[in-house]
């Protein structure tokens, strides 16, 4: 018995000063000059004021699933499309709804030609929903667990870039969390001058593709023989000869305005009409001299255009890094990238049989630049941004670049549908505010305990002391962030840690009354007035539990802390004041007739 | 009982007992109109007194709109706050002082809450779509604002530059971060300015410009992840109660359960009656007041419902009735100082504390009271009639089988 006196003390010791040097990181200035250096160093885990309490911003996103789909279904039209075209060539593409493709054949009779050969890798992403041998028409819809798995995927990588953006932006302690169709996301210690800025660069949708320029095809020099000489669209020749010696008739669409290329592409049918496999680009570029030079005002652009392959031979799915630079000739801020092994095979194959063309940067959907390739390039590229304004601003603009590309691309759009900014005084106002009001109570409930049962009170208000102690060491430990609700959850915690200690003196109390010795009074107090604690935390513990299934944000917050006290009543409430009743006792054998309760 | 060995400080005589099951009678017609109550409240609210409008006087996390603290250089009346927003033809405007009860520079802090999330109010928005309809040549052919209201989505059915838009938007009085093309589609997307810097414009535009010192908050929610968070509210009270219930029939009797919950339910029902009565916001926050209010009632209720159960096997040969009475009297003592301290420490933080947690200590004040009436008047007579009604039914009907069908009615 003797021993078990002895083991109890050391482990309630033990805990204590356990839980003692986890609080030490977080005791706030100016009251930590006290705490050892060593303390600090073996702990470095500490509690997190708050969104509420230090400022910052909480948005909720939503993720737009459907475009994520769309685009997939896009890109398994444009697939088959091109592989049926070696086939036949008599069909009509139609996407319609969210995920279904419908093919028209003619004559119909070749509509048994688009079989599973001609699906190829698509096989298992689509069901065929109909066919119609008559009209030729045959029905695609995406298969449902191929949209399951967007849904999911978008999240998730909607998630991890989000995240790798915020990392790159250098907020400390972001929280980037899913939450159904959700991602939840919360910069504490954010500055507010920085708020729009950080929005701008999670919304980004970073789509970055290569595609190769085809402006030396017969269809271009077409198009170029349609052009009304002395209108808005100029001719530009842009001969050259590559290494075999094959001369190739390069032509540039130009005009001082976008709409007026845009237009004319419009105006393009019959036997005009854009090819499947190939769409039109626009590019801002400085105005030209006559002798090719740029001229020196640099805010007079146009536009270029450039004949496009619709698919992107290379994406930006394949980038390893990216990083701000500078142009050697003209100073400006440009973004250098290095592709992955796998993209960078890719890439070698691509200007390997292409030297001398020209492949477009394109970056969500609007082309960045048009460089030659001048020779094999394997792993290496460089975006240059459309310089044509502030230098400041470009700079900043393709430092978020960077880390827009660093982060990868978003699979679907974001919408905000939730936002807290918090400005960094807020916090301590509310603080000031609550403080006395906890005070207050604080020293209330431990001069009613006090007085109401003497020795027994001071013992229910060490345990009291301690089991905050320790609910915020679990909070330090686990580097949990503090919120007011967090905070709140807290007080009610201790609220019923003193309704435990209330619950189990009365019943000493009536033991006592009824006769029995101080011993044997405490013994059965504690006995029996166990489970009535044990049930009223339990079903405390599932009210939280709950909360923090459904909650958001701060009822989180409150959740969490409900928990954590809530486990840690028992300890401190039920076993640590009993153990110190025993103290109070003495050792066992010595029967004490009177307590102090 | 006592032997007079022992002298213990206490407010309730040992052995007193007072009559509490004997007055259900009049408790139920309490309760009754208290419930009754607080439903026409929540009606009055949305259909009869024209100022509220609503059931409930929303927070922002449920209604949808924009929540923002606005702190002023000098001293400003609230109607001048209100009506510098309204000349700038924000809706739903709802302005209040926040900071400590009587603080010197009260006068000077705002809490602002308005219907719009966007600087585009709907009303503006169809303004802004009808100018821009056509721009230069371009008609218009797709115009949405996003569910967050910061960006704008359009199309045209002709190429447009940026800048062309930017202006065009700028003289529909629509001012903007940037535009940018979005593909070759004529799709474009417009970023709109920061609802906090074009309210602090509205602002200064009537009280004089640096009039504001400081937005130190701002929250705005989506109406639809606002209904989407009501909902979830509303799911996250009936799962709390539907597993408090199944616990309470596991560790007691299904006898028990339904007491345990019909007077949680009547805690929190009337815990917002309350919240209706006195139209003060209902939010997030108070929502996890509520739940608080469901886990101390079940509290106090299991205490008396565990002195029950004990007495019960003690006392066989008393009435039902006078053993749940003496085991109310019994756990009285606690029930006070328990429930008591709990009063003190929230009603201090209701009088002291501002905002949040001021809300958030009314809801407790109520529930509290509630709570601790209901586990005494509501919880324990229905035990005692559900007792007696079983026994009665046993009589006649002694069967497994119905035993068990009852069994799985209560537990439903």
């Amino acid at each position: 018995m003797e021993r078990a006196w002895w083991w109890k003390f050391l482990m309630w010791g033990g805990i204590t000063v356990l839980a003692a040097l986890y609080l030490g990181p977080s005791i706030p200035e100016p009251y930590n000059k006290k705490v050892p250096a060593f303390v600090t160093q073996l702990f470095t885990k500490k509690i997190q004021p708050g969104l509420d309490l230090q400022g910052g911003l909480h948005l909720v996103y939503s993720v737009d699933v459907n475009k994520a789909i769309g685009a997939k279904v896009d890109r398994v039209a444009s697939d088959i499309e091109e592989r049926l075209s070696q086939k036949i060539k008599g069909f009509k593409v139609d996407r319609e709804g969210r995920d279904e493709i419908l093919f028209t054949i003619t004559p119909p009779s070749d509509a048994a030609k688009l079989d599973d050969e001609v699906l190829g890798a698509h096989r298992n992403a689509v069901d065929e929903v109909s066919r119609d041998n008559a009209t030729g028409q045959i029905r695609f819809r995406l298969d449902p667990d191929q949209v399951a798995e967007i849904k999911e995927f978008a999240l998730r990588q909607g998630i991890e870039t989000i995240r790798g953006r915020v990392d790159k932006f250098g907020v400390a302690e972001p929280t980037i969390l899913k939450r159904g169709e959700d991602i939840v996301i919360e910069l504490p210690g954010l500055k507010p001058e920085d708020f729009e800025r950080i929005k701008t660069i999670i919304g980004k949708t970073a789509q970055l593709e290569f595609k190769l320029v085809d402006d030396g095809s017969e269809y271009m020099t077409k198009v170029a023989a349609s052009v009304t000489p002395g209108g808005k669209i100029t001719v530009v020749p842009e001969p050259w000869t590559d290494k075999n010696g094959t001369q190739h008739n390069n032509i540039s669409l130009r005009a001082k305005e976008q709409k007026d290329l845009v237009d004319f592409f419009a105006g393009l049918t019959g036997e005009l009409e854009v090819p499947k496999d190939r769409e039109f680009g626009v590019e801002q570029i400085a105005d030209t001299n006559p002798d090719g030079s740029e001229v020196a005002d640099k805010t007079q652009t146009s536009w270029r255009a450039y004949l496009l392959h619709r698919r992107a031979a290379v994406t930006g799915e394949y980038l390893a890094a990216a990083d701000l630079s500078w142009d050697q000739q003209t100073n400006r801020p440009e973004v250098a990238f290095t592709m992955d092994r796998q993209g960078a095979v890719l890439m070698e194959r691509l200007t390997g049989q292409n030297v001398g063309r020209k492949m477009a940067i394109v970056l969500d959907g609007k082309i960045n630049s048009a460089p030659e390739i001048q020779s094999q390039i394997g792993e290496r590229g460089r975006i240059t941004l459309g310089g044509f304004g502030d230098p400041f601003k470009v700079q900043q603009e393709a430092k978020d670049l960077v880390s827009v590309l660093r982060s990868g691309s978003l699979p679907a759009p974001l919408t905000k549908s939730f936002e807290t900014q918090v400005g960094p005084t807020l916090g301590g106002d509310t603080v000031a505010d609550a403080k006395w009001a906890m005070v207050i109570g604080a020293l209330a409930v431990v001069f009613f305990m006090l007085i109401y049962y003497r020795t027994a009170g001071f013992i229910a208000n060490i345990a009291m002391v301690l089991n905050i102690v320790f609910m915020l060491a679990i909070l330090a430990a686990f580097e949990a962030s503090l919120t007011l609700p967090g905070i709140a959850g807290l007080v009610l915690a201790v609220g019923m840690a003193v309704d435990a200690n209330i619950i189990i003196y009365e019943r000493i109390r009536e033991e006592l009354r009824a006769g029995k010795s101080a011993r044997s009074a405490v013994d059965a107090g504690f006995a029996r007035a166990f489970w009535t604690v044990f049930d009223a935390h339990v079903t405390n513990l599932m009210a939280g539990v709950v909360l923090y299934s459904y909650g958001s944000g701060p009822i989180r917050g409150f959740a969490i802390t409900l928990v954590i006290g809530i486990l840690s009543n028992i300890a401190t409430a039920v076993y640590m004041s009993r153990w110190m009743f025993e103290l109070m006792l003495g050792r066992r054998g010595v029967v004490k007739q009177t307590i102090s309760i | 009982m006592s032997d007079g060995k022992h002298k213990f400080f206490e407010i309730i005589k040992t052995g007193s007992e007072f009559e509490f099951v004997g007055r259900a009678k009049s408790a139920y017609a309490l309760s009754t109109f208290l419930i009754v109550g607080s439903i026409l409240m929540l009606l009055l609210n949305a259909f009869v007194i024209k100022s509220r409008g609503r059931i409930l006087n929303w927070g922002v996390d449920f209604s949808g709109g924009t929540e923002m603290q606005v702190d002023f250089k000098d001293d400003v009346a609230i109607a001048t706050v209100r009506s510098a927003l309204e000349t700038a033809g924000y809706k739903g405007v709802d302005v209040v002082r926040y900071g400590a009860g009587g603080g010197s520079d009260t006068a000077k802090k705002f809490l602002i809450r308005m219907a719009a999330v966007s600087v585009l109010s709907p009303d503006q928005a169809d303004a802004a779509k009808a100018k821009i309809a056509k721009v230069g040549e371009a008609s218009l052919k797709r115009f949405e604002v996003s569910e967050g209201g910061d960006k704008i989505y359009l199309r045209f059915d002709q190429s447009l530059t940026p800048e062309a838009i930017k202006g065009a938007l700028s003289s529909a009085g629509v001012e903007t971060k940037g535009v940018e093309a979005k593909g070759l589609a004529n799709e474009y997307e417009v970023t709109l300015v920061g609802l906090g810097d074009e309210v602090t414009k509205a602002l200064e535009k009537s009280l004089g410009s640096g009039a504001v010192s400081n937005i130190p908050m701002l929250s705005s929610v989506g109406a639809k992840a606002g209904r989407q968070l009501q909902i979830d509210g509303v799911k996250a009270v009936l799962g709390a109660m539907v597993l408090i219930m199944l616990y309470v029939g596991l560790r007691f009797d299904f006898r028990y359960g339904p007491g345990a919950i019909i007077a949680l339910a009547h805690d929190s029902i009337i815990t917002v009656g309350a919240f209706a009565l006195t139209y003060r916001e209902f939010s997030l926050t108070t929502l996890a007041a509520v739940l608080t209010i469901i886990g101390f009632s079940v509290n106090d209720t299991i205490v008396i419902f565990d002195r029950l159960r004990e007495n019960i096997a003690k006392y066989r040969d008393r009435k039902l009735e006078r053993v749940v009475n003496l085991s109310i009297n019994e756990t009285l003592s606690r029930t006070i100082w328990t429930s008591g301290t709990l009063l003190f420490v929230t009603l201090a933080m209701n009088l002291f504390a501002s905002g949040v947690i001021r809300d958030f200590a009314f809801a407790m004040n109520v529930g509290v009271i509630v709570g601790t009436y209901s586990s005494i008047y509501v919880a324990s007579p229905i035990v005692v009639w559900l007792t007696n009604r079983a026994a009665a039914q046993g009589k006649t009907a002694p069967t497994k089988e119905s035993a068990r069908r009852r069994r799985d009615a209560e537990a439903v």
